[in-house]
Formats: structure tokens, sequence, C-alpha cells
């Protein structure tokens, strides 16, 4: 391989795109020519200075209004003839359950929303500690075999974790954290230079969202978004799962899917 | 992806929604305006929900999503340009700092400096690019492969590679003035 063969592929190598025998070979050319060397350095330095470049996911506010806004199934025409001849006693109906909203949402809706919103709070707040701790994980392992025994010898439960971590979600270690007012396990991934946070954590006596949940491979989860990290949570057994992190909600989803695989 | 067996609007719905962190970050950066981006992804889902019946099912659905977030920003910069009120969102001239030859941009940027950039340099640099510079390089970073950049810009798979170093050289001229 020449400076000619190598120097498109240069960016692609300090994004980590380029595989198996083409890195090689790039590699082996950028080990002995000491100008695709510097570019490739330079290279390195603007991918790296891009993985630093502020992430602006949606507000809540406006996916909350695009949730609503989409309709997911459309109206049947049949039906709005029918609702023509149905408006009087719909209306009659109305006025009587207006009170029902009402109460509904203070009593049962928003409590949850609120509970929901404190699961949420306490997953960020944990991974943040991740983020800015010199010692983040405290076994180093991209074994699971090796991460969840040290894990389950320092808690009071087995955290089940049914993927270890694969060439785009490598798993990174694992730590020992809290959970609001409990023990949980802390298994990070890594996703190009971007660090997910998994917490694993009784889920007895947690007051658990039960609206606004959406399919993610075999659970039903929570999503959500604050203070620019995206947060998944979910219930499964006896567990609670919080995935959190600054990389884009779909690509959540895929780490969730693969935590929680459909059945 | 939403499978090849027909559409189902449940499951395009759903996965539609999962793509709105990418599609408002691109939104940001495009427009420079928190508002102004709300905006341009309500405006994008309103016109998918339209289109829906367009959509080929088991073809890339994020690529079709951000392809119509970037023409709806277009052509609402095109409306703003064409009327003097309004004003234009997208203030920077296209050609004038993404011209430049690229072995010359590498060897006059300090390596150094590049690494000294913090988040908010390389956002302020990256806004000053051109529409079409800042757009390849937020779908390269969104993860896209260089045939989907292709369909999400219009333009030809082998153009993409050299519109990507293009814009990262521009991007290194502007760090320049930032990393000192």
């Amino acid at each position: 391989m020449d400076c000619a063969d190598a120097r498109p592929h240069l960016v692609a190598l300090s994004q980590g795109r380029v595989t198996g025998r083409l890195e090689a070979d790039v590699r082996a050319h950028v080990a002995g020519c000491a100008e695709c060397a510097g570019i490739a350095e330079t290279e390195a330095a603007l991918t790296a200075a891009l993985e630093r470049l502020p992430v602006h996911p949606a507000p809540l506010d406006l996916k909350r209004r695009l949730r609503a806004s989409w309709p997911l199934t459309p109206p049947q025409s049949a039906w709005r003839r029918r609702l023509r001849v149905l408006v009087p006693a719909i209306a009659v109906a109305a006025a009587v359950l207006v009170v029902a909203p009402i109460a509904w949402d203070r009593f049962t809706v928003r409590p949850e929303r609120e509970a929901a919103a404190r699961l949420v709070a306490e997953a960020v707040n944990d991974h943040v500690r991740v983020l800015i701790s010199q010692q983040p994980l405290e076994v180093k392992s991209s074994d699971s075999h090796q991460v969840r025994p040290w894990l389950t010898s320092r808690l009071d439960f087995a955290p089940a974790v049914a993927f270890g971590g694969d060439d785009e979600f490598p798993l990174q270690g694992g730590a020992v954290g809290y959970f609001l007012d409990r023990k949980a396990a802390v298994l990070v991934y890594g996703h190009r230079l971007h660090t997910i946070s998994l917490l694993v954590f009784r889920a007895d006596g947690l007051p658990w969202p039960r609206r606004e949940l959406t399919h993610v491979g075999g659970v039903e989860a929570y999503a959500d978004a604050t203070r620019g990290f995206n947060v998944l949570v979910w219930r499964q057994g006896d567990l609670g799962y919080a995935l959190v992190s600054d990389v884009d909600a779909s690509a959540l989803r895929t780490l969730a899917t693969r935590l929680a695989p459909a059945s | 992806m939403v499978g090849g067996g027909g559409l189902d609007p449940d499951a395009l719905g759903r996965e539609a929604l999962a793509y709105v962190d990418g599609l408002h970050n691109l939104a940001r950066y495009l427009t420079g305006d928190p508002s102004d981006a709300d905006d341009l992804v309500q405006e994008t889902y309103a016109r998918a929900l339209r289109a829906a019946g367009q959509f080929t099912p088991g073809s890339n659905l994020k690529a079709w999503l951000f392809r119509i977030l970037r023409n709806t920003f277009l052509s609402d910069l095109r409306r703003r340009r064409a009327s003097p009120v309004l004003g234009g969102l997208d203030t920077v001239i296209p050609s004038a700092q993404d011209a430049g030859e690229v072995s010359w941009l590498r060897d006059d940027v300090e390596l150094e400096r590049l690494r000294r950039v913090v988040a908010a340099e390389i956002e302020a640099a990256l806004l000053q690019l051109s529409e079409d510079a800042r757009t390849v390089i937020l779908l390269d970073l969104e993860g896209f492969t260089e045939v989907e950049v292709a369909d999400v810009m219009g333009c030809a798979v082998g153009t993409v590679k050299s519109r990507l170093a293009r814009a990262r050289a521009a991007l290194r001229v502007q760090l320049k003035d930032y990393a000192r």
C-alpha cells in the first residue's frame, strides 16, 4: 500500500471505522511513512475534538408534543360518520366526565410522573458520578464472566445481565454504586467515544412508571431525557434496570434491545 | 429499521420518534437557535407524517427523516433569503471558508492547539462553516455510512468523501482562530 492508497482511509481510521486486513495495511503504511503519520495524527486530533462537540438532544416537551401529534393509527372515515350521530351524547358524557381526568391526573398520573422523574434523575446522577470519578471502574474487564461474579460477591442480589458486550457496545467494566436507598451494580459500556452506564438494582418497593411506556426488545421501558442525557428504565422480574448516556436515543434503544432481547 | 412486510403505522411512528434526538442535534447546528431547531424538527415530523404513505417499508427510515429535515431547512432558508424582511438563517457564505487545499491545511495547523480545543470552541467553529460542510460533518458524526450521507444530501456516493475531507479541512482552519 502506498500513500495514494492509504490517505482516503485516514479519516475513517481515526474514527475506528477501518477494520480487518485493510486496517492492518493502512497502519503498516502509516508506521513507515512520516507524512501519512502526520496526517493521521491530525485527523485523529480533529476526530477527538469533534467527539467533544456538544450534543443537543430534543427537549422533553418537544418529544411529548411529537408523541401526541403523531397519530399512530389514522382515523377511519366510518368512525367519523358514527361520531357525528353520537356528538350530543358525547357532549353530555364529556360534561359529566370532565372532573374525572383532572382527579385522575392529580391523584394518579402526576404522582407516577414525579416518581418516574426521581428514578430518571437518580440514574443520571449515578451516570455523572461514573463520568467524573477518577477511578469509575472497580473491576476493569470486557469479560462479563469476570465482571458479574465480582459484582455478585459484593451485592445482596445477582445482577442478571444478558449482554456481555460486543464490538459496537464493548463492556468496559463494573463497580458497586447506590441507586436511591439500595446498592446497585454499575456496568459500563462504550459506544464510539461515549460512555453508557447500566445500573441494576432491586426493584422492590420502588414506585414504577406504568404509563408512557415504550416497547424495547422484550420489555416495556420508560424513556426520558434530562440534562442532555437519554435514559431508559425498565423492570424485569425483581430487578430494575436504568441505562443512561449522552448517546442518541436510538443507540440507547439498540443496546437496551441487546440487554433485554425479545424472547 | 422498519421491516419489509407492509407499512405498520404504529411501528413507523415508534421508530421515527426514536431518531428525534439526532434530528434535533442536526437542526440545532443548522439553525443555530434552540427554538428554530424545535420548529424545524416539528415541521420535519409533520411532513414525514403527510408523506408516510410514500415511505417504502424496509428502506432506511432514519436517512429518510434526515433528508426531510435538511430539505425542509433548505426550502425555509430559500424562502427567507427571498424575503428581505425575514432575513436569512444561514448567514455564512458557503464557498468562502470551504475552499482550500487540504494538504496545505494539515501542515499549517498545530497539532497541540487542535488537541486543546474545548467543546464551546469546536461548536463555534462548526457554526461558522457552510450548511453543506456542517451537514456532512454532523451526518458523519451521527454514524451514517457514505451511501446514507449521499442519500440524505442528494449527491453521488463518490462525492461524499471529498466533501467530508473539505469540510474537515475548513473546520481546522476555523479552529486555528480559537485554539490559541
